[in-house]
């Protein structure tokens, strides 16, 4: 009995859930959604702006070709269009009848169950005509069929810089790669600072060090997808990325996509080590006279640099049957066609995947294809399984802690393994479980909410239903009716919208939910909560996010208020300052934050050559070192911060009646007197509500630390509670340890908040 | 009534001018400067983050990109879907906080207390976090690709912090303001919207501003909601520019300026109320 009983109430549970929403449903509905005659089939992709152009034209062809058809495309980033194909696939059983994308995404796809395999819809004939790199197996299944084959590194030249400095042709090893990357290593000006550099590539990020490693006889996975990242090829290797920054000096000191990408966009730099998805950009630069060759030899082993090469291609919803299904695969028979591979490799140079296309004329005698073709030729396929996310994770902060210097290659390279084992396994926790203890949580589990429930519905009667029927002692029932109907409609749209999400995350958070467990999860109990609080790094983390909380909040103030009070008085021009000041608040943050990114840079960035200029300070390596990267953040997000709070205060300052300072400045008080006993005391009710909120908000502010940091960098160093919590969570789609670690942040935030608010007596200060 | 102005001006010698403006330009140079690189990337041609150079205006200027918006992509009905969105959430945030920060203030019944401090506890958990669930509710509740949806989650996340603003300021406010209006016999509604409402005028400003901007620049939100390209607001456009490793950037700085200029002709066009609400401070004291 008592065996079966548990299970039962875990079903409830997901019932309640369910009922939740569709309560919600009859309360809310009145939704409209698009209807159509035709028959309007969806297509995600994270295809950039060239690519898209030639998908735009392809499926216009196919529109006129089946008039009762419409195509709609919507294009979101890689990683976002797997996000949002896995919330809306996975978690509503909706999404996109396609998605397109890299056969990196297919591991876990599988493991969600949310793509559809697909041998059976094509004939033997039919892939035969196919390079067999162009269609993604899984599991004895076929989920994907490839357009293109792609996303491999290969090196980039400047056929121009080249000639300037006598040379003709591009290395063919890499001891020829140094040593021509000095010749094309220039300080044009003799100022000190290299005006040119030998080589660029965004070399901080695993993904552009991979080739290196391999050419060293490395690689990422063995056969059962165990991590290989402790050995001599990955020490040797660190040492030669390393060494062309420190020795040889061919690379700048501190270099991500984007400064290389501009760098050799511009004609700063001679050599660029850059994926296919890039060069099309390159070959219109008015500043590169464009040269492609593959990655030189390395003369030590005698290995070609390997880079990962990746199937594009389309995944099917697993939800479709009956006449859509078969207009989704005639669709994606169309987009993966001849004459569809023909248009995107002439006008993109992408290698296409049908054997026929690569033979026609135009695209077999094409030079950048070629040479791309013997670079995929090099190169090894993307590992497609779950395992490749974490060892990513698990390389990026152990690479970027040798490059740094706080760690030796060895150091490294075991550190990598040792963190690439242990996200593995996070990968796949939550599978054994113990079925005994997990009956005795889910009905502990059951009755704490039940008991939430019920207090939270007895409170809700209390406060506001009782008030409503009956009044407020002391008050007349007309009078307090009045109140509620105030305060109500507020509250409904607030709690309307949150009691769903905060219901749903306190579920999960005792549940095992992760990748392999997301149709089945369980109530585990208090298991999640163990792992948050036995992880030191949530400590550290945690103090690095009072710290970051503090300083920026007690900046702001001090900045708003100190502004508010030089703007509050007449001041010819007055208006135009104010709008200038509040600037950083009107544009967006998300290109202000990059903006800051680039001028932290540690050669051209404004804030290196100001300090230099003004003050005579050496130039601070920024964006490298883990306490400056800190610091970075925190002044850009003061700079985002300061508007804000002067307008508060602004506001707030309009509520002190003048007549106050005019006595107080008859009864002799100078002006800092009148600061203190009259402004301040006065300014607080409206300052409080503001700083209180701007406490919360900035302990929960991802934005800022992911953007000018670029994702925790270096090596998982920057972060803040929310932004490690994103990181190790929904990389490696732990739900459950995701929802557990974020309610811990919310208890520390409500337990801060009463002590703050009962200290400051904010909602009383008035009276 | 004296005008404050004068008042305070006899007391601002040369010297405190000069200190003032020194200060204050130094401050404008500080908000202004990454904004004028954003400017510097949307008018180069080519597709180019970074740059070498301090200068603001590159030689080979260009205003290519803002053209291109307008031209190659549907900017114009992001705006107009944007101006759509962002005008409701500032109506509804303005209007019920207006009325639950009122009550806030001068009532108090039992669950009030409480109230606040959840309005706070709605802040408290990490956003990111939201999105699934929040997701899972709009989809079942048929509100994808809707305005509705994303109106509706705007102005809640507006509103707490308006609740919380509203409130403060009326408690500035004396209450023998309204007592007086109750006695020539004025409802309670009456008072409060005749009396109190227009005197809290900059706690409504800050409340306008705040929920505009909240609407204003959210996409991540937005990016779960709209699917379709022709019901995008500016920010999923402007992020459509975006790619890893791909992004044009001179369209994505183009767009971004565009997308704070009526952010800023709201903002001077609110201020002349930010400063309306002083005249009857008076009564208390």
């Amino acid at each position: 009995m008592i065996e079966y009983f548990p299970s039962h109430l875990i079903q409830n549970f997901k019932r309640s859930l369910t009922f939740l929403r569709q309560f919600l449903v009859s309360v809310l509905l009145l939704g409209t959604l698009l209807g159509a005659e035709k028959t309007t089939l969806h297509l995600w992709h994270p295809m950039p702006a060239p690519s898209r152009a030639v998908l735009n034209d392809l499926v216009a062809e196919y529109e006129s070709l089946h008039p009762d058809i419409s195509v709609h495309m919507l294009y979101k980033e890689n990683e976002e269009v797997r996000m949002a194909y896995m919330s809306a696939t996975g978690f509503t059983e909706g999404g996109p009848d396609l998605l397109y994308g890299p056969s990196d995404f297919t591991g876990a796809l599988v493991e969600m169950n949310i793509i559809k395999p697909l041998e059976s819809f094509f004939s033997e004939d039919e892939l035969a005509a196919f390079d067999p790199k162009g269609l993604t197996w899984y599991q004895g299944h076929l989920y994907q069929i490839g357009d293109e084959l792609g996303n491999h590194l290969a090196l980039v030249y400047n056929k121009r810089l080249f000639a300037e400095v006598g040379l003709d042709r591009p290395p063919e090893s890499l001891q020829e790669l140094i040593e021509f990357g000095k010749k094309l290593t220039i300080d044009k000006d003799g100022d000190g600072v290299i005006d040119q550099y030998g080589l660029v590539w965004n070399f901080t990020e695993p993904f552009f060090f991979m080739p290196f490693y391999a050419s060293y006889g490395g690689w990422v996975m063995d056969e059962d997808q165990n991590p290989t990242l402790n050995n001599e090829a990955a020490v040797k290797a660190f040492k030669f990325v390393r060494d062309m920054r420190d020795i040889h000096g061919i690379i700048p000191k501190e270099c991500d996509y984007d400064v290389a990408d501009s760098k050799f966009n511009t004609g700063a730099a001679g050599m660029l080590i850059n994926g296919a998805w890039s060069w099309a950009k390159y070959m219109d630069s008015p500043h590169v006279d464009f040269g492609l060759a593959v990655l030189p030899v390395n003369d030590e082993t005698g290995l070609f640099p390997a880079p990962m090469v990746a199937t594009k291609g389309y995944y099917m919803n697993p939800y479709l049957s009956g006449e859509r299904e078969k207009q989704v695969v005639e669709l994606m028979k169309f987009l993966t066609g001849a004459d569809a591979q023909f248009q995107y490799a002439s006008r993109l140079a992408t290698i296409p995947t049908r054997f026929e296309v690569r033979e026609r004329p135009q695209i077999a005698e094409d030079p950048v294809i070629m040479t791309s073709i013997e670079q995929v030729s090099r190169g090894r396929a993307m590992p497609i399984s779950p395992q490749m996310r974490a060892i990513w994770d698990a390389m990026r902060p152990a690479y970027q802690n040798v490059l740094g210097g706080s760690m030796t290659p060895e150091e490294g390279a075991a550190y990598q393994q040792e963190l690439a084992v242990q996200k593995v396994a996070e990968l796949y926790e939550g599978q054994d479980i113990d079925q005994d203890a997990v009956n005795i949580s889910a009905i502990l589990v059951y009755l704490g909410g039940l008991i939430l429930v019920i207090w939270a519905l007895y409170k809700l009667f209390v406060a506001f239903i009782l008030p409503l029927v009956r009044g407020i002692p002391g008050v007349q029932v007309q009078e307090s009716r009045f109140g509620v109907l105030m305060v109500a409609p507020a509250a409904l749209f607030i709690f309307g919208v949150v009691v769903y999400p905060f219901f749903y995350n306190l579920v999960i958070s005792f549940s095992n939910m992760g990748l392999t467990t997301v149709n089945d999860w369980q109530i585990i109990g208090l298991s999640q909560y163990g792992k948050v609080l036995t992880d030191s790094q949530f400590y550290h983390f945690f103090l690095r996010t009072v710290i970051w909380t503090v300083v920026n909040v007690v900046l702001h103030v001090i900045f708003g208020v100190m502004l508010a009070l030089l703007l509050n008085r007449p001041l010819p021009g007055k208006g135009i300052i104010r709008v200038l000041l509040i600037l950083p608040w009107a544009v967006p943050s998300y290109i202000t934050a990059l903006t800051w990114r680039g001028m932290f840079n540690i050669d051209y960035g404004a804030v290196n050559i100001i300090l230099n200029k003004f003050f005579g300070i050496e130039p601070i390596s920024w964006l490298i070192d883990p306490t400056n990267a800190f610091i970075a953040t925190i002044i850009t997000n003061v700079w985002l911060g300061i508007p804000f709070m002067m307008i508060i205060a602004l506001g707030g300052l309009q509520s002190i009646p003048q007549e106050l300072y005019e006595a107080a400045s008859i009864d002799g008080a100078t002006a800092w007197q009148q600061f203190k006993k009259i402004t301040l005391p006065l300014l607080k009710p409206v300052m409080i509500p503001a700083i209180t909120l701007g406490i919360v908000w900035t302990f929960n502010n991802i934005n800022v630390v992911w953007l000018v940091s670029n994702g925790g960098q270096p090596g998982d160093q920057t972060h803040i509670l929310v932004s490690f919590v994103y990181r190790a969570a929904f990389n490696l789609y732990r739900y459950g340890y995701a929802a557990a670690f974020s309610f811990m942040i919310f208890i520390m935030l409500a337990l801060f908040s009463v002590k703050f608010m009962q200290k400051n007596k904010a909602t009383e200060t008035a009276y | 009534m004296v005008k404050i102005g004068q008042f305070l001006m006899k007391k601002t010698s040369k010297l405190q001018y000069f200190m003032i403006y020194t200060a204050l330009f130094m401050a404008v140079a500080w908000s202004i400067y990454p904004i004028l690189r954003v400017i510097t990337i949307s008018i180069r041609p080519g597709d180019n983050l970074l740059t070498e150079s301090l200068s603001i205006i590159p030689d080979d200027w260009t205003f290519d990109n803002y053209r291109k918006l307008f031209t190659d992509h549907p900017f114009g009905t992001w705006i107009w879907n944007s101006i759509l969105v962002t005008a409701t959430v500032m109506l509804t945030g303005v209007t019920l906080a207006s009325t639950a920060g009122y009550a806030l203030s001068r009532f108090r019944f039992p669950g009030r207390e409480a109230s606040l401090f959840s309005l706070l506890v709605t802040q408290m958990f990490p956003a990111t976090m939201l999105l699934l669930p929040l997701f899972i509710m709009l989809s079942s509740l048929h509100l994808i690709n809707t305005y509705l949806g994303l109106i509706v989650i705007y102005s809640s996340t507006a509103l707490p912090f308006c609740v919380w603003s509203m409130k403060g300021y009326y408690d500035t406010i004396p209450y023998s303001l309204e007592e007086a209006a109750r006695i020539d016999g004025a409802s309670r509604f009456m008072a409060f919207y005749k009396i109190i409402l227009p005197l809290a005028s900059p706690a409504l400003v800050i409340t306008a501003l705040f929920s505009f901007m909240s609407a204003w620049t959210e996409y991540i939100v937005a990016a779960q909601v709209l699917w379709y390209k022709e019901m995008f607001t500016l920010p999923i456009g402007l992020k459509s520019f975006q790619a890893n490793m791909n992004t044009e950037w001179g369209l994505y700085a183009a767009g971004a300026m565009i997308v704070s200029i009526p952010a800023i002709a709201l903002f001077l066009f609110l201020t002349k109320y930010l400063i309306g609400g002083l005249t009857l401070g008076s009564v208390k004291g």
